[in-house]
């Protein structure tokens, strides 16, 4: 549900970094805002606590620029990881059009990665939206650690729905701008 | 099931809102005000001088009263309807126009609460007809090239990262 302001020329889409407390969400917000021309980012805004765990939200808003004579705005949001912050991640969901699940590839993450998976599932029906339009893509990071799943095993475990699945290390950025592109090509050719 | 739907704006309802915005200032004395969705994205402004980033403001108001709502739930009470933090120099007052979207008002001390609260409860019965009421303006439509002129635009954007 993209905010498109004809008047203003503008149309703006929200994306959401969802997963597990300490799956590299936050980091590919910090490496982006590093990354990216300054020019087009704005103010990385982190509600977080003292130990630097996500509270509420992270935010960066990215400009594309002016396309076909409308200024173009993605706001990319993550949502805190810790389970017991469900209340919070609800309103980071409200009005998404893409979201970026970022699956720690650790196998020791199972557990955590399978709940969170679950977890947005619920959420997104819960609030009752047409999943059709809704831009979605798998990010499998931390592919530089060892003791990881194959890309194949966390496919299976985590990608019901078939989508694009991106493999990443948010912390060396591989991955991290790929991701992001397709989700915002997706949020784009479904709501328009 | 299939709620999608977005927040369009056309040309008619831009001008009233911005007109009924600047009016709504001059009369409060208020410094800065902004319409934006319950998202989060701002939508217009209307300020003389006082401009702070509004961006990182609409999605910190629209966070903070989504979270006041739930408080609300959770209280048992039917609803919040709005937002206020008061500061030594400037006073903040977030209140929900429709089910999309909400006006922010800020003021420092050379007004009062009162008539903030006062004018902008009457602006947003206004705002309200603008946003849900029959609008005869044709909706325009996307440039049936914007995805693939987004597309190059992005690859512009991202490449070499």
């Amino acid at each position: 549900m993209p905010l498109i302001n004809f008047a203003a020329r503008e149309i703006n889409y929200k994306i959401v970094y969802y997963g597990c407390g300490l799956c590299g969400k936050t980091t590919n917000l910090q490496y982006i805002h590093r990354k990216i021309n300054p020019d087009a980012r704005g103010k990385l805004v982190s509600i977080a606590t003292e130990e630097e765990r996500t509270l509420y939200f992270d935010f960066l808003p990215l400009t594309l620029g002016t396309v076909k004579g409308m200024q173009t705005r993605f706001h990319l949001y993550t949502v805190p990881g810790q389970s017991y912050y469900n209340a919070s991640r609800k309103l980071v969901l409200q009005g998404v059009d893409g979201v970026i699940f970022v699956a720690d590839s650790q196998i020791t993450r199972l557990d955590e990665n399978v709940e969170s998976y679950l977890n947005l599932w619920d959420n997104l029906l819960g609030q009752g939206d047409d999943l059709s339009k809704l831009g979605f893509v798998i990010q499998m990071n931390k592919r530089d650690l060892t003791d990881i799943f194959s890309v194949e095993d966390l496919n299976e475990l985590l990608n019901h729905t078939d989508s694009p699945v991106a493999e990443s290390s948010a912390v060396t950025g591989e991955g991290v701008f790929e991701t992001l592109k397709v989700v915002c090509k997706q949020v784009i050719a479904k709501t328009g | 099931m299939a709620r999608r739907k977005g927040l369009v704006i056309n040309d008619r309802q831009l001008d009233r809102c911005d007109d009924l915005l600047q009016k709504l200032k001059d009369v409060s004395g208020s410094s800065f005000l902004a319409l934006i969705s319950t998202s989060g994205q701002p939508i217009t402004t209307a300020s003389d001088e006082y401009h702070p980033e509004t961006l990182s403001l609409a999605s910190l108001a629209a966070s903070s009263f989504a979270a006041t709502q739930q408080l609300a739930k959770i209280l048992d009470e039917n609803e919040f309807t709005l937002l206020f933090h008061e500061g030594k120099g400037l006073n903040l007052h977030v209140s929900q126009v429709t089910d999309q979207v909400l006006l922010i008002v800020t003021f420092g001390h050379a007004t009062q609460v009162g008539k903030v609260r006062l004018y902008t409860q009457r602006a947003i019965e206004v705002l309200r007809q603008i946003f849900e009421g029959p609008d005869d303006e044709t909706m325009p439509e996307m440039d049936a090239d914007f995805e693939a002129a987004a597309g190059t635009a992005m690859d512009d954007l991202f490449k070499d990262m």
